[in-house]
């Protein structure tokens, strides 16, 4: 502790209660004293292990990157409808009680009945299958994974990752069986590692690269069951270009500021307009 | 809507409070129990705000707190004096075991109480000095000497932990 600074006034610092002008004094004593750095750094990081030891949040907001705060928006939801709720309630409350509705006239039936109406129906689908051709079974557009690509690059791109490795076979088998399929290694990209994310359907793995410029380049791998391979299809949101596309069971999403990097991982997963996808990714 | 939000937020506060604070299970014996107090004093507290527009909410909240520790401190004097005296609070089982977790709870119940306000609750010293019916220098002695058992504890566990061998657990095999 140190003689010349009132402990008081410390705690009063630590614990923000000091007014603006003598929180600038003491932080002027900060920078010229080092063992009442000392001790405000301990008591800063006892604050800090005692709400976390008892899970409250820390104090200051979080920079998350732009990632939505879902439970606000619930709670917000939430509380809404509560209060629509007791609105309505307490409208019903005040309401006098209505008459009993008289009768309504039943309306004779007009038109054709079920018999016919189920009639016209079959002609009017048979005649479009003439016209138009069966349905195709074939791939439909990603526009889901398209959509869960640029979500999660936006989201958790510049987080860090959770699993760290340049190796693409050891990062895969590190994500299990479901989830190892080795990320392609494009020229110009680094490969950073790897954390989970939420894909169009399920559980998707986003691999996260550093392009030339230190840029982050992530890929979307969801695998999808039955899927049928489509080509790739690219766009941009929000300033992102974003490449989408399906093959060898799984959903591919790259996203990139920079359209280079989505083309050369596009290149290096050995997928072009007129290949299927998935050709250059290994299943481990 | 944004004071059911505040309101919210305070309960959540006041909850994670009386978890650190309370040693004997016995106290608030399960979670609903637990609700229902942290209802009823956040009421009373909000039922102040009705009767009087103008009043402060974040006095209403210094209320609320301070109820909850004076029923704390009720329940813990007439423990003490039914089992004459040898009633000593000890740690509830399957909570946060954490080096900073058991340093404050072994931290006496005068000197726990003023540093949860101020660290957990957010309270400043001046309100926690209202919440606890003490006055402002009598608080920060608490918080200072609450700081300092705290940092040796701390600093007694990372010496521990430095001190275990962390090879322990290999063997040689031949």
């Amino acid at each position: 502790m140190t003689g010349r600074v009132d402990p008081a006034e410390t705690l009063a610092y630590v614990d923000d209660c000091l007014e603006p002008e003598a929180r600038r004094d003491f932080e002027a004593r900060l920078t010229t004293d080092p063992e009442l750095r000392r001790e405000v750094a301990l008591w800063e990081s006892q604050n800090r292990a005692i709400r976390a030891a008892f899970g409250a949040p820390p104090r200051g907001a979080l920079d998350l990157g732009g990632v939505i705060n879902e439970n606000g928006a619930r709670r917000a939801g939430q509380a809404a409808r509560s209060a629509d709720d007791a609105a309505r309630i307490s409208g019903i409350a005040r309401k006098p009680r209505q008459a009993t509705c008289p009768v309504a006239k039943r309306r004779p039936p007009s038109g054709p009945g079920p018999t016919a109406r189920r009639l016209v129906g079959a002609l009017a689908l048979t005649a479009a299958l003439v016209c138009v051709g069966l349905p195709s079974v074939g791939p439909r557009p990603p526009a889901a994974l398209f959509a869960a690509g640029a979500a999660a690059a936006r989201a958790l791109a510049h987080l860090p990752v959770e699993f760290a490795a340049d190796d693409p076979a050891a990062l895969a088998q590190r994500l299990g069986p479901r989830l190892a399929l080795a990320p392609p290694l494009a020229p110009g990209l680094q490969l950073v590692g790897a954390r989970l994310a939420p894909g169009s359907r399920a559980t998707a793995t986003l691999y996260l690269y550093d392009d030339a410029r230190g840029e982050r380049v992530t890929l979307l791998v969801e695998p999808l069951d039955e899927i049928a391979a489509t080509p790739p299809q690219r766009g941009e949101i929000d300033g992102l270009s974003v490449a989408a596309w399906t093959g060898a069971g799984y959903g591919f999403a790259a996203a990139a500021a920079d359209d280079a990097d989505v083309a050369a991982l596009i290149a290096a997963a050995g997928v072009d307009d007129d290949s299927l996808a998935g050709a250059g990714a290994q299943r481990r | 809507m944004s004071s059911v939000r505040e309101w919210s937020d305070d309960a959540g506060a006041l909850r994670r409070f009386g978890l650190a604070l309370v040693r004997d299970d016995r106290f608030v014996f399960d979670d609903v129990a637990a609700s229902a107090l942290i209802e009823k004093l956040f009421r009373q507290a909000s039922l102040t705000l009705v009767e009087c527009p103008g009043g402060d909410r974040r006095a209403a909240r210094v209320r609320a707190f301070a109820q909850f520790v004076r029923l704390y401190r009720r329940y813990a004097r007439r423990l003490a004096l039914d089992e004459d005296g040898g009633w000593i609070e000890t740690p509830p089982s399957g909570r946060n075991c954490g080096s900073a977790a058991v340093g404050v709870r072994s931290l006496p119940l005068e000197l726990r109480e003023a540093l949860l306000l101020v660290v957990l609750a957010g309270f400043t010293h001046r309100e926690a000095a209202a919440a606890l019916d003490l006055p402002l220098a009598v608080v920060v002695d608490r918080l200072v000497r609450a700081r300092t058992r705290l940092a040796a504890h701390m600093g007694a566990a990372r010496d521990a932990a430095a001190a275990w061998p962390q090879t322990a657990h290999l063997r040689i095999v031949k």
